[in-house]
């Protein structure tokens, strides 16, 4: 076989060059050609190029179709006999390591990646009875609210600016968010309480606007008048952009409606103290909650495939108990640095993972054709490019890795077992900044038998893919919110993993749990029944 | 050696594991296209980058951090990736007689107009029709394997691969038009 350049047969060779499948024939011609005719040199090293590039380059592919699961395998690397061997064999498994995060990221999505930015300027942190005129859209506990109008139909919400200040409404109300130390009020009910550092939060209403001076007030708004009464501290306001401001002290109530002079009267709390209650009322209704949690939750102990159940009930000072029955032999839980927090109900703790070495270290013996991890998070941020939540120490053969990636995708890697082959099971997008400091619930499914790997949020499968490595899988040391990448450098940004937020129950089934028992999971433990947040006849 | 000593050690060791892991990881793309340009198949290319790195760290007590590290780091690949071909006979017949260090001299020399043409190769591949870029996509960034995507898109594997070069002709082509169009 001859080449000529150019040509459709030198053009069929190249192409199989690229793909690996040229014949012994193509390979000796285009060597032959490569070698004589520059021109052909020159357009052969550009088509490699471009083949190169299509392959080096993830950013290349942007986000729409990007399915992200694979198969990855690793170059063994052969064990160098040499003085130098331990620090060769680390370096492989640092080698395959790398390309676990490698992979990861060019799986992963690169519009996502430069991280989303937030316009909230509120959070809605504590409801009594809401309801809600945006039916489909009701804000939800725990979450940023944007600027916007909130229309509460009856009940009672509290909403946190940004800025510090806290404002009660009661429905009916509209109240319009204007930025972390402004908002306004069409109608309804509201106290403020407003602390040092967010002196100058404004509301606004048809017939004055009021900032505050570092106080507590309240502010009654109806259709043609409206009463400010003030608790504590003092406040400035003002009727309308022409006149003058003027000062309300501590006890002192204003009238404005629209046919009359301004009057001013004693300020009385009792026309507020429904509001004032909200907190008495929350706290109640929560424990009621958290006491059901308690009764139906200490039922899965019993379960004889529960390997761990950490309830993060009382704060410890490093144990964190283990309360599974079954699990005598399986130990309890080390916990390394991190803080306690109350957790999703008030009487309820958490522990917070925020520094870079916050952990709790267990210990999983045995091998196990299914896995089942649940656990309810909140997350404060997806400050890595991989963040924990159980990671088995580095990379032993058929362990697992449950990680989110810091676009929100949540992935279950599974080592195969050899150490030179792993894949990576992961769902969409599906922890979005609006989630984010709200308690949630996520698992994922390990299932070996049925060859698959499902993960779910707040009791809903988000993603299945089919799993390729076969069991037994194994944990053996593993870690809560952090990853221990068994002494490989820990600076670099593939091997920090940890994980910024809180986790208030973790539960590790040594069996595939069904859809129904993990949307049981969720439904028993989730902070509010749905009918407090949304609408309820 | 004293406990210290020991942990001294350990820790050098460490920080040192640590600057070749960055380092490396910014030229790994670059030693990667290097080794492509020798053997393209992707996968062999990958293996021979992994092994690249293995005795690069072996080596890595020698590298003069004043000096670039691609360079130094390609000089390997080079020895890796000749290694690699003198066990596969196929490789070997289309790289003998000194034509893997030709290629590699002529890429160096050819890297700034390559830079410049393939800047367009992003808008270039964005304006491929759907169906074909997802085949390119599923090619070289999800990896599905060419039995994958032939099943997927309903055709032989032959035709496949066919379908691949045509694509990357059209990116050529387009790519050629674009250079000449800003120039």
């Amino acid at each position: 076989m001859k080449l000529t350049f150019p040509s459709l047969e030198f053009d069929k060779a190249v192409a199989a060059v690229c793909h690996g499948t040229a014949s012994d024939e193509q390979a000796r011609a285009l060597n032959e050609m490569l070698r004589n005719n520059a021109s052909a040199r020159d357009e052969y090293i550009l088509r490699l190029e471009l083949h190169s590039r299509l392959a080096s380059e993830p950013e290349l592919f942007p986000p729409a179709n990007a399915s992200p699961e694979n198969v990855v395998s690793i170059q063994a690397p052969r064990r160098p006999r040499t003085r130098k061997a331990n620090w060769v064999l680390a370096l492989a498994a640092c080698v395959a390591l790398l390309a676990a995060g490698w992979w990861w990221l060019r799986l992963s999505n690169p519009s996502e990646r430069k991280g989303a930015t937030s316009k909230a300027v509120a959070m809605l942190n504590r409801v009594a009875d809401a309801q809600w005129e945006q039916r489909h859209e009701a804000p939800r506990l725990g979450a940023p609210l944007e600027p916007g109008w909130l229309q509460l139909k009856s009940g009672l919400a509290q909403i946190v600016f940004y800025s510090g200040a806290r404002v009660i409404i009661e429905g009916p109300a509209e109240l319009q968010l204007i930025s972390p130390s402004e908002a306004s009020c069409r109608s309804g009910k509201l106290t403020a309480e407003v602390p040092p550092q967010a002196r100058g939060f404004r509301v606004g209403t048809p017939q004055m606007n009021v900032t505050d001076l570092g106080t507590v007030f309240g502010l009654d708004v109806k259709d043609r008048r409206m009463e400010l009464h003030v608790f504590k501290g003092s406040v400035e306001f003002q009727l309308n952009a022409n006149t003058t401001k003027q000062n309300l002290q501590e006890g002192n109530a204003a009238m404005a409606a629209s046919s009359l002079p301004l009057q001013f009267i004693a300020a009385n709390p009792p026309a507020f103290a429904s509001l004032f209650n909200l907190q008495a009322k929350s706290v109640a209704a929560e424990s009621r909650r958290c006491n059901q949690w308690r009764v139906v939750s200490s039922r899965l102990d019993r379960d004889p495939s529960l390997l761990v159940r950490f309830p993060f009930e009382r704060e410890t000072d490093w144990r964190l108990p283990n309360t599974s029955i079954r699990s005598s032999a399986l130990a309890d839980g080390a916990i390394v640095g991190c803080q306690w927090i109350e957790g999703r109900w008030s009487d309820k703790r958490a522990l917070e993972f925020r520094n870079v070495n916050d952990r709790v270290r267990l210990s999983v013996p045995g091998e196990f054709d299914a896995l089942t991890v649940a656990a309810w998070v909140r997350v404060q941020g997806l400050d890595r490019k991989l963040n924990s939540l159980f990671m088995s120490d580095g990379f032993e053969p058929r362990t697992i890795h449950w990680l989110v990636r810091n676009d929100g995708v949540l992935g279950l890697t599974v080592i195969g077992h050899e150490t030179n082959q792993y894949q990576i099971c992961a769902s969409k997008p599906v922890l979005t900044l609006d989630q984010f400091g709200m308690w949630l619930h996520v698992a994922v499914v390990l299932d070996g038998s049925a060859k698959r790997v499902v993960h779910y949020v707040n009791g809903l499968p988000v993603g299945e893919k089919a799993l390729k490595i076969k069991p037994p899988f194994r944990v053996g040391a593993a870690e809560l919110g952090n990853w221990n990448a068994n002494g490989f450098p820990k600076e670099d940004p593939f091997m920090i993993r940890n994980f910024s937020g809180a986790m208030d129950e973790f539960c590790l089934f040594s069996r595939a749990l069904d859809d129904g028992e993990i949307r049981a999971l969720y439904s028993d433990g989730k902070p509010q029944p749905d009918s407090s947040v949304q609408t309820r006849k | 050696m004293s406990p210290e000593d020991l942990t001294r050690r350990l820790d050098d060791k460490d920080a040192a594991q640590q600057r070749f892991l960055s380092l490396f990881l910014r030229s790994e793309r670059e030693v990667f296209r290097y080794v492509a340009a020798l053997v393209p198949n992707v996968a062999d290319a990958e293996d021979i980058v992994q092994q690249t790195a293995l005795s690069l760290w072996e080596k890595f007590d020698a590298y003069d951090p004043n000096q670039p590290f691609t360079p130094w780091a390609c000089r390997f690949a080079l020895n890796k990736a000749k290694q690699w071909i003198e066990r596969r006979q196929r490789w070997q017949l289309l790289l003998e007689a000194g034509l893997a260090e030709e290629l590699a001299q002529r890429r160096e020399e050819l890297r700034p107009e390559l830079e410049t043409r393939l800047k367009h190769l992003e808008g270039c591949l964005s304006k491929l029709p759907d169906e074909q870029r997802s085949i390119v996509e599923g090619y070289y960034y999800r990896r599905d394997g060419i039995e994958k995507l032939a099943e997927k898109s309903g055709r032989t594997v032959g035709a496949t691969y066919k379908t691949l070069q045509r694509i990357r002709e059209a990116l050529q082509t387009c790519i050629e038009n674009a250079t000449k169009g800003v120039a």
